[in-house]
């Protein structure tokens, strides 16, 4: 019986199209993703990781069956409603056939078919990767070696984890099915699962909660990437992905809950017709006549129909549909997920390291978008819903009788979902002010969230409905509608990536951009509102257009429609159309004459192809010798309000070469369009020898060469003049409050090498050459030049900043004179003159907004006062004090231990949100307000205090950086990144708690891992990181912080002090007569370490190495009165990984590691009683110690100082007994 | 007021054609619409209520050209269709006001004043605030009635009202129909003949879209009085009768076959003359036009 339903159940599917369909869908998308560079699935393939490496099969499978999770639904909810929608359930359940093979053949019947289907998936990755070489187009993995073929790296993610989602989706999508009888309630289950996933994926932020993140996605998507996070590109490109560990777990956690679901139905599923639902039906109430109908008489009631009638049949109208959808259950359903998800992230939101942000309204706003996905759901259910509504229940030709005008009809609809869209929104501001009340935070900011949310979501919604309305009318099929929309993304999407990204194509283009506290919503607002009225327009017409062709009365052939809608073109219509069409190609024009006219526009190919031009035409001159700035002096006038500034004065350029030049290559800014308007040298003009005008590159001829060890002046003024709005990304860096611009707007010396592609895929993809990321630490030209670029060594600096009257303008040095004045335009303007005393690096900031000061002072060992200045955001007093601390523990701890600060005074000024860092300039730190400034540090015992340690971090490079630039080679970042942050980490450690020390440790670690995950070209030791964030940062504070712990804090921070004396203000024209390298810092760690520690500089520093530590085996027993022996039996392990991650065990040699014992305090933490450096020689290693309090846990490097993958293996928790042996 | 219909014609995208050279005048009072299923009916009086489109012809009421003034049609017009649905979750009242605003009664005063007679009249008063869900077939569709008669319409489709009333139900409405029926074009639709010899000054007989008969039923039934002839048959030899006769009607009385035949002279073989009913009308017209041919 059962064969025979499943059977059944195959039959009825082989027949229908849409099983074709499906496949088609999956196989298309699938064999698109692997032989095109437009459609794209997961992105974790490039660069080192092979595009049909077993780890991107694995991942791309898993993506694939959840992502269509639609396909799923469409098949397995429907196989029992099926029966009562088409009536046939008094037919099938009065056969023979049992309940159980009813429903399971069913069941299975179908999923077989699901399987079926998704067999697309690894069928289209195997065509895809054979044939896609012979393809008319190139795939991105065109000129790369691809790995062999191998049937099994397709076929196993596919087994293990893509049938497994499978049949999770599937029995609960049957479920919801066959249990509601209703389609809707399976829609809204594949919501609450893509919510699941959005939680787990929320969860994340927060590093403990990755095991329960992992177990929580019912798509095993988490397990995958958490199980995988730390597989470096050589695992990813050869290994399978078991099915192990908590991905095992994963997926028997939810296949075991999918069973419970299907044993559920069964017992749940009634094999009746007539249900007897939880609520009894209400039962018919008899007519109880109390008077006779024939006696009755209808009065006449006065009919009205003009423009008041219409306006009150509109509004009648729109509040039945609006209480109709609050009524649905499935809209109160994704309501209510939608919420709850909201309520989740807040839990999460804006973490650093852990750590919160205050939850100040801009940080809600951003929360509260996270409802978008949910209104979209909304706005496309809803608007085929209600353009269906009256023929869904087959109310539609007494409705289309009405002398109701046929405009009414289509904008009561549109009004009746405004409404609920204007309701939502105000919930959505009460969730958010719930939230900040729960935070305890009370400065609800409520004309910042109606501004928002009334808006730009709004207009969001608006245009969505609008476009929904035109595409349901115009399918006259409810699902065509729903799939058409659905290719509406699936298009806007890849014709983006096949590079038609002019916002004028892009639907409902125009952000609002990101909302600072200090500069609002600035200059977006222009861009937005002309944007808006464009697609407002557009949206406009499409209305028109459906309320012309909406379906009225019985017929709907396109031809019928056509006919009528000719009558429907009333005056008022087709003026409101005419109306539309004007705006639409007004807008359109203004817009494009703002975006291509006013500005500069290039799609990101020809971004591209700019680049490559530039190298390709310019790249000879790169290592020309040109003389170097050895003075600049400038006048700069900002204009916030414009956004514009011009800069006038001069550079003092010097040959320092033994030889004459007769040329000056300058660059100017082209990223910023920034325009020279006059350039010469020495007073005299110079001559204009060559130009390219598109790269901004002018060679020109001195009257007579520059002699070696000669001066000239060179007098310049440019000007940024922001005119209009851009088409993309607009300038957020010259804003109406909180500029913050540096020293490469100004003019540069000769070729630029940052303006290079840098990424070979892209080099690959443009016929050139891989390349480098930096020069070697042996190359001379490296050596002469230091980080901050090949323009100078140090410079004298002075300047003066002019700026809006309100305005406080900050450039490095020592304020002057300040004064106020009108500029030759006569407006009032506020002047600052900095100057330096000391020479310092060619790199420059200028800050102005309307600031708060608050102001301090720190006097050094040496009685030297230093001014403390922190220029803020009014509102954003939260952590002023905890920033003055550290910078004074800072000044106290660096000038004690490496030397003396070398200015009288520290600023730190706030900038607005758009970028998220802080910035160390001489005696001045631009601080960005997303961090730092708003972070909230609700318990000290427990969140790291992120603004104490950023502001650690940026005094440090007072001296690593300022103190000590180092050579632009291959490590640089050693020297001036992974310094400071060990000098920030050694404030921290004096004034933290070693737990917080810890678990900053554990993030710096974590984020080293994941980042060599995901290196694209190769990873590098960190004695040679290439600007790899993850090595000098995250490496860096593990390795520097075990050094210290390996050899004491007083050895490294001699080791500095002597390397600061011997190398300080380095250079060419230094004592040294070059820059310092890793290799010369390396040198003083070496001195300092102690012959039997010597191997950990090699084996942390000019390797990759990475430890396996585990304890086995941890047991005690009693000695005596209050001692205990504990014995220890742990494994040790130490890998070394080449630049792809590829790893090889390595002899252990004679090793140091920490062994520890833990005690159950007071208070029920663990705490330590016991931790010594123990000397390891082999894998196997036995220890006893003993301890004088009840021992609790214990295991070999407790605090996880080395790197070391499973962290978590290292500690075992006690038992009383004697060891195995 | 007159509905002067000529020379409508339909054929749907499948190929049938609804509606063959249809021309009708329909004066003020009742007028019977009388076919069986799918002869036309419904697409005939979908026509006349603006929700669709013939593909040739005109339809006139008074000096409102049906076609293309669907506006003004629609303020005087009461329609019930053949088959509707309900929102399930609304109750009686709330929807019938709810039309009754889209019908233009803007006056809550007298909206109440109406709807509440309407609800009385159709006998739904007191199941007024029960969700719609809940009723019966029967209640649904004198609900459907109510509708259809808010503001005084001039003009009333009412397409297969009957079906699904129950004898007592079916009395009321059509006593409620002949009520309004007075200064005011009532169309109705039915394949019951009782309902129009009972109702209808005016009638026609459409079979595959086209017209068969039109005129008053008493013209009808004066025009086969002493043609029809009945006869009871054993069951065994009727399909020799089959052949012999061209039947317009055959039905068991008490078991046996009883057939009426039409001929305008006594067909013997036991024939006896019986008076003819509009039922025979209407069968003459549908099954007998091709013995009236020959």
């Amino acid at each position: 019986m059962l064969k025979e339903m499943i059977r059944f159940e195959l039959d009825y599917r082989k027949k229908r199209p849409a099983t074709y369909l499906y496949f088609g869908i999956l196989f298309l998308l699938c064999f698109f993703a692997v032989t095109s560079k437009y459609v794209v699935i997961g992105g974790v393939a490039g660069g080192q990781i092979i595009e049909n490496s077993p780890y991107n099969l694995a991942f791309m499978t898993t993506i694939m069956t959840f992502a269509l999770t639609f396909i799923v639904s469409a098949i397995m909810g429907v196989p029992v409603l099926r029966d009562f929608e088409h009536k046939t359930d008094s037919l099938m359940f009065t056969t023979p056939v049992s309940r159980f093979a009813y429903l399971f053949g069913r069941f299975f019947g179908s999923f077989l078919v699901t399987v079926l289907v998704f067999c697309a998936v690894w069928i289209a990755f195997i065509v895809g990767f054979s044939i896609g070489k012979y393809l008319p187009w190139e795939p991105s993995w065109a000129s790369k070696e691809i790995l062999p073929f191998n049937f099994w790296h397709y076929i196993q993610p596919f087994l293990t984890l893509g049938i497994t989602s499978i049949f999770i989706q599937s029995a609960l999508y049957f479920a919801a099915g066959t249990l509601s009888r209703q389609t809707i309630v399976i829609y809204v289950q594949g919501i609450v699962l893509l919510v699941m996933y959005q939680v787990a994926d929320t969860m994340l932020e927060d590093l403990d909660n990755k095991t329960l993140a992992a177990l929580l996605d019912p798509f095993g998507m988490r397990a995958f990437t958490v199980y995988t996070e730390y597989w470096s590109p050589a695992e990813k490109n050869s290994q399978l992905v078991p099915l192990e560990g908590l991905l095992l777990w994963n997926r028997l956690i939810w296949v075991g809950f999918a069973l419970l679901v299907l044993a559920g139905t069964y017992w749940g599923f009634s094999f009746n017709v007539v249900r007897t639902g939880w609520r009894k039906a209400k039962a018919v109430v008899a007519d109880k006549t109390s008077f006779r109908p024939e006696s009755v008489t209808i009065p006449v009631a006065r009919q009205v129909l003009n423009a008041g009638s219409y306006l009150r049949m509109l509004l009648q109208q729109a509040l039945f549909y609006a209480r109709m959808i609050i009524r649905d259950v499935p809209f109160v359903g994704i309501v209510v997920v939608g919420l709850i998800n909201l309520i989740v992230g807040a839990f999460y939101f804006d973490k650093m390291y852990g750590t919160s942000s205050y939850p100040i309204t801009a940080n809600v706003l951003g929360l509260l978008n996270e409802f978008d996905l949910f209104f979209l759901i909304i706005a496309i259910f809803y608007s085929g819903e209600l353009i269906w509504r009256e023929r869904s229940v087959n109310f539609n030709l007494i409705m289309d009788a009405l002398p109701v005008p046929d405009w009414v009809n289509l904008v009561a609809k549109f009004i009746g979902l405004l409404l609920i869209y204007l309701g939502l929104l105000l919930v959505l501001i009460v969730v958010g002010m719930g939230v900040q009340a729960a935070n305890g935070y009370f400065n609800f900011e409520l004309p910042l969230y109606f501004q928002t949310l009334y808006t730009s979501t709004l207009f969001f919604l608006i245009a969505y409905t609008l476009l929904a309305f035109f595409v349901q009318i115009m399918a006259n099929n409810k699902f065509i509608g729903y799939a058409l929309m659905f290719v509406f993304f699936i298009v806007t999407f890849t014709i983006g990536a096949m590079g038609i990204q002019h916002p004028l194509f892009m639907f409902n283009s125009g952000s609002l951009g990101e909302y600072s506290d200090m500069n609002r919503y600035g200059h977006f607002v222009t861009r937005f509102s002309w944007m808006k009225l464009y697609w407002f327009s557009f949206v406009c017409i499409l209305f028109s257009v459906s309320v012309v062709l909406a379906v009225r009365g019985s017929e709907a052939a396109m031809r019928t429609r056509l006919r009528i809608g000719r009558l429907r073109l009333s005056r008022p219509l087709v003026t409101f159309t005419l109306v539309t069409i004007i705006a639409f190609t007004g807008t359109g024009f203004y817009v494009y004459y703002n975006t291509n006219q006013l500005n500069t526009y290039r799609t990101q190919e020809e971004e591209e192809q700019w680049a490559v031009d530039y190298e390709k035409t310019l790249k000879k001159f790169e290592h020309l010798p040109q003389p170097k700035i050895i003075e600049s002096n400038l006048k700069v006038e900002l204009y916030p309000g414009d956004r514009d500034f011009t800069a006038e004065g001069f550079y003092w350029l010097k040959n320092k070469t033994d030889r004459p030049m007769a040329d000056i290559h300058i660059q100017e800014d082209v990223v910023n369009a920034v325009k020279t308007d006059y350039l010469h040298f020495g007073g005299g003009e110079a001559k204009v020898k060559q130009q390219w005008k598109d790269f901004g590159y002018t060679i020109y001829q001195l009257p007579q060469p520059l002699a070696a060890g000669d001066s000239v002046k060179m007098n310049f003024r440019v000007s940024f003049t922001t005119k209009g709005f851009q088409a993309k990304g607009s300038n957020t860096s010259v804003v109406q409050n909180g500029t913050f611009i540096n020293n490469t707007y100004f003019p540069s010396i000769g070729y630029a090498e940052q303006a290079e592609l840098g990424d070979d895929d892209l080099r690959r993809k443009h016929k050139l050459p891989e390349k480098e990321r930096m020069m070697e630490q042996t190359d001379p030209r490296g050596l002469s030049q230091n980080l901050f670029g090949n323009d100078a060594d140090y410079i004298r600096f002075q300047m003066v900043v002019g700026t809006e009257p309100e305005q406080i303008a900050i450039a490095p040095g020592y304020l002057q004179k300040e004064w106020t004045g009108k500029d030759s335009t006569g407006s009032d303007r506020r002047y600052f003159h900095y100057q330096m005393d000391v020479p310092m690096v060619n790199f420059y900031s200028i800050v102005s907004a309307r600031y708060e000061v608050k102001r301090d002072k720190w006097v050094g060992p040496d009685g030297k006062a230093v001014n403390l200045e922190i220029y803020y955001n009014k509102g954003h007093e939260y952590n002023l004090e905890t920033m003055l601390t550290s910078m004074k523990k800072s000044l106290d701890y660096f000038s004690k231990s490496f030397g003396p600060y070398q200015y009288r005074q520290l600023r730190i000024m706030e900038f607005p949100r758009y970028s998220s860092f802080a910035q160390s300039f001489a005696n001045t730190v631009p601080f960005s307000e997303g961090i730092g400034f708003i972070q909230k540090i609700s318990d000290p015992e427990k969140d790291l205090d992120m603004p104490y340690y950023v502001t650690a971090h940026e005094i440090g490079h007072q001296w690593w950086g300022h103190q000590v630039p180092e050579a632009s080679v291959k490590g640089n970042a050693m020297l001036s990144e992974t310094q400071s942050q060990y000098s920030a980490l050694m404030v921290m450690k004096h004034t933290f708690s070693p737990e917080l020390m810890q678990k900053f440790l554990k993030y710096e670690m974590d984020k080293y891992l994941q980042g060599r995950a995901m290196e694209r070209k190769k990873e590098q030791p960190l004695v040679l990181t290439e600007g790899q964030g993850y090595i000098h940062y995250n490496k860096g504070s593990v390795i520097m912080y075990a050094l210290q712990d390996y050899i004491g804090e007083d050895k490294v921070n001699a080791a500095l002090r002597n390397f600061l004396a011997d190398w300080q203000y380095p250079g060419p024209d230094s004592k040294q007569k070059r820059y310092p390298t890793s290799r010369d810092l390396l040198g003083y760690f070496k001195a300092q370490t102690p012959d039997s520690l010597q191997y950990v500089i090699t084996d942390w520093f000019e390797n990759i190495t990475l430890y396996e530590n585990k304890t086995t085996e941890a047991s005690y027993t009693r000695k005596g009165d209050k001692q205990y022996e504990v014995t220890l039996k742990f494994t040790s392990e130490k890998y070394v990984a080449d630049s792809a991650g590829n790893e090889k065990p390595v002899s252990l040699g004679t090793q140091w590691v920490d062994v520890g014992v833990y005690t159950k305090g007071e208070d029920g933490k663990d705490k330590l009683v016991y931790l010594q450096k123990h000397k390891v020689t082999g894998k196997d290693n036995t220890v006893k110690v003993l301890v004088n309090a009840q021992p609790a846990k214990a295991g070999v490097d407790p605090i996880n100082k080395l790197i070391d993958r499973h962290p978590d293996d290292n500690t075992k928790s006690v038992i009383e007994g004697s060891p195995t042996t | 007021m007159q509905l002067i219909i000529q020379h409508l014609n339909k054929t749907y995208s499948n190929g049938v054609q609804a509606l063959k050279d249809v021309s009708l005048t329909i004066n003020q009072g009742m007028f019977g619409l009388l076919g069986p299923n799918g002869a036309g009916k419904s697409s005939l009086m979908r026509t006349i209520a603006t929700l669709q489109e013939p593909d040739s012809g005109s339809i006139q009421l008074g000096d409102t050209n049906v076609l293309t003034q669907k506006d003004e049609v629609r303020r005087v017009l009461g329609y019930l269709p053949q088959e509707f649905g309900v929102y399930p979750k609304v109750d009686a009242e709330t929807l019938l006001n709810h039309l009754a605003v889209l019908k233009g009664i803007t006056n809550s005063g007298e909206r109440k004043e109406v709807v509440k007679a309407l609800l009385q009249k159709t006998n739904l008063y007191d199941a007024r605030k029960k969700n719609l869900g809940g009723y019966s077939g029967g209640m649904k569709q004198r609900f459907g009635i109510a509708q259809a008669l808010l503001a005084n319409p001039k003009l009333i489709i009412v397409d297969e009202p009957t079906a699904g009333l129950d004898p007592a139900e079916r009395n009321r409405f059509l006593n409620l129909l002949s009520e309004i029926g007075e200064n005011t074009i009532v169309i109705l639709s039915t394949h019951i003949v009782e309902d129009v010899k009972e109702l209808c000054s005016d009638m026609a007989i459409i079979n595959k879209g086209q017209v068969l008969y039109k005129g008053s039923p008493l013209q009808a039934l004066s025009d086969i009085e002493g043609k029809i002839w009945e006869k009871r048959v054993p069951k065994a030899e009727l399909e020799a009768y089959r052949q012999q006769y061209t039947i317009i009607s055959e039905k068991l009385v008490g078991g046996t076959p009883v057939i009426h035949v039409m001929a305008d002279t006594d067909p013997g073989d036991g024939f006896v003359a019986i008076p003819g009913d509009l039922e025979d009308v209407y069968f003459s017209h549908i099954f007998g036009r091709q013995a009236v041919a020959v």
